[in-house]
């Protein structure tokens, strides 16, 4: 799989809303920076072919790397393409839209829901905001959550960043009511 | 604000990491995040350059206090728990202080610090002489620092860790702050990488012929 450069970020909560977080949150983002399979090409009417290439390859390089920087089991993930600006947010879409994209962090994690996305099209140094949810049950309230990416000199036009992202727990300081108590 | 523990105790930390449990650590350093991010930058005819910026952020311990505070209290007893915070995380990230070759620091305060407050954390011995024992480096730390608020995106300069006029390794790697430092907060970070510029071609003061502003009189336009 060739790319252009690879970022992994871990993030360790300590502390929010002014009292320690027990156990120290961790959350981890692989984001890899591509060549956009489409670039150049005008408008393609059947990605199949780019995506039978390429979005496979993505997810067997990115999920392992996610679970090894968070170091621990899994407990909500997401998802991220950023397409530059010569290319479709579509080009985004088919990359990460895919069972042969997302079963490879499925598997990883022993997930077994939809993983949330963000899909948008910026300049380098663009910011995006990947969200989370909890990897088995979608629904699970005090998992939902979001963390901020940004990568310098990337996507440059004509490339894709794609990203996964994990957490080993949900929000620090979760202390909502479940989905459930609303239900009755 | 967490306050410190009533009931400290001394602890050995020069042969453990802080990767792990580091609980203690956290409360006692007023730590509320901290983030490593490492660049994996693959080279067609060469090893991959691996570089990676790991980012502290802690309650400054002076707010309240006026520019005649002591800084020194407070410093001698934080600046080494985040020297050993970030480079535990840098050596992991990096593959090790034999593989980094460049290093650099800083410190960022927010708007309701002092710049010196930042200085204090990152131009004294307590961090820069625990930074480049971990990494194995003997040259000047390079550095930035200022203030500084939540969404900004700072440049990390980095240059050879023991040989720091190494021109080939004159670069900086960029850093994302999306929620720090807060007015009460401050900044602190370490950084490296495991190579030079990925195609660093414009010579070193060994090949440079001399240069004086003589030059300007036999400019071609």
């Amino acid at each position: 799989m060739n790319y252009r450069k690879l970022v992994t970020t871990v993030e360790e909560v300590a502390e929010e809303g002014g009292r320690a977080v027990d156990p120290i949150a961790r959350l981890a983002i692989v984001a890899v920076v591509i060549e956009n399979p489409w670039a150049g090409q005008g408008f393609v009417e059947d990605l199949a072919p780019g995506i039978d290439a390429v979005a496979s390859d993505l997810g067997a390089l990115l999920a392992p790397r996610v679970m090894a920087a968070l170091g621990g089991p899994l407990e909500a993930y997401g998802k991220a393409a950023i397409v530059g600006l010569n290319g479709e947010i579509e080009h985004g879409s088919a990359l990460i839209h895919t069972l042969k994209f997302g079963d490879h962090f499925r598997r990883a994690a022993g997930a077994s829901t939809l993983l949330p996305a963000v899909e948008k099209r910026g300049p380098a140094g663009v910011s995006f905001d990947i969200p989370l949810k909890h990897f088995t049950d979608a629904t699970i309230r005090s998992h939902h959550q979001s963390v901020e990416v940004r990568l310098a000199d990337a996507p440059h036009p004509d490339e894709i960043i794609i990203a996964l992202a994990g957490a080993a727990q949900g929000r620090p300081q979760q202390r909502l009511a479940a989905l459930s108590s609303e239900q009755k | 604000m967490i306050t410190p523990s009533l009931t400290e105790s001394v602890v050995d930390l020069s042969d453990r990491t802080t990767l792990h449990d580091y609980d203690a650590i956290a409360r006692s350093s007023g730590l509320r995040t901290i983030m490593t991010a490492s660049e994996e930058l693959p080279r067609a005819q060469a090893d991959d350059i691996r570089r990676a910026a790991a980012v502290a952020v802690i309650h400054n311990p002076w707010i309240g206090t006026g520019t005649d505070e002591d800084l020194a209290p407070a410093t001698r007893r934080i600046a080494p728990l985040l020297a050993k915070l970030l480079t535990d995380r840098l050596r992991a990230a990096l593959g090790g202080a034999p593989a980094i070759q460049a290093f650099g620091k800083a410190a960022f305060v927010g708007s309701a610090g002092e710049l010196e407050h930042a200085a204090a954390f990152i131009h004294t011995p307590y961090f820069g002489n625990l930074m480049r024992e971990a990494l194995e480096g003997s040259s000047i730390l390079c550095f930035v620092d200022g203030h500084a608020s939540p969404g900004d995106v700072v440049r990390i300069p980095l240059w050879h860790k023991t040989a720091a006029a190494t021109r080939d390794y004159y670069q900086t790697i960029t850093v994302d702050l999306p929620d720090a430092p807060h007015p009460d907060e401050i900044v602190v970070i370490a950084a490296a990488s495991t190579g030079p510029r990925p195609h660093a071609r414009i010579g070193d003061r060994t090949t440079d012929a001399p240069v004086t502003s003589d030059i300007l009189k036999e400019i071609t336009l």
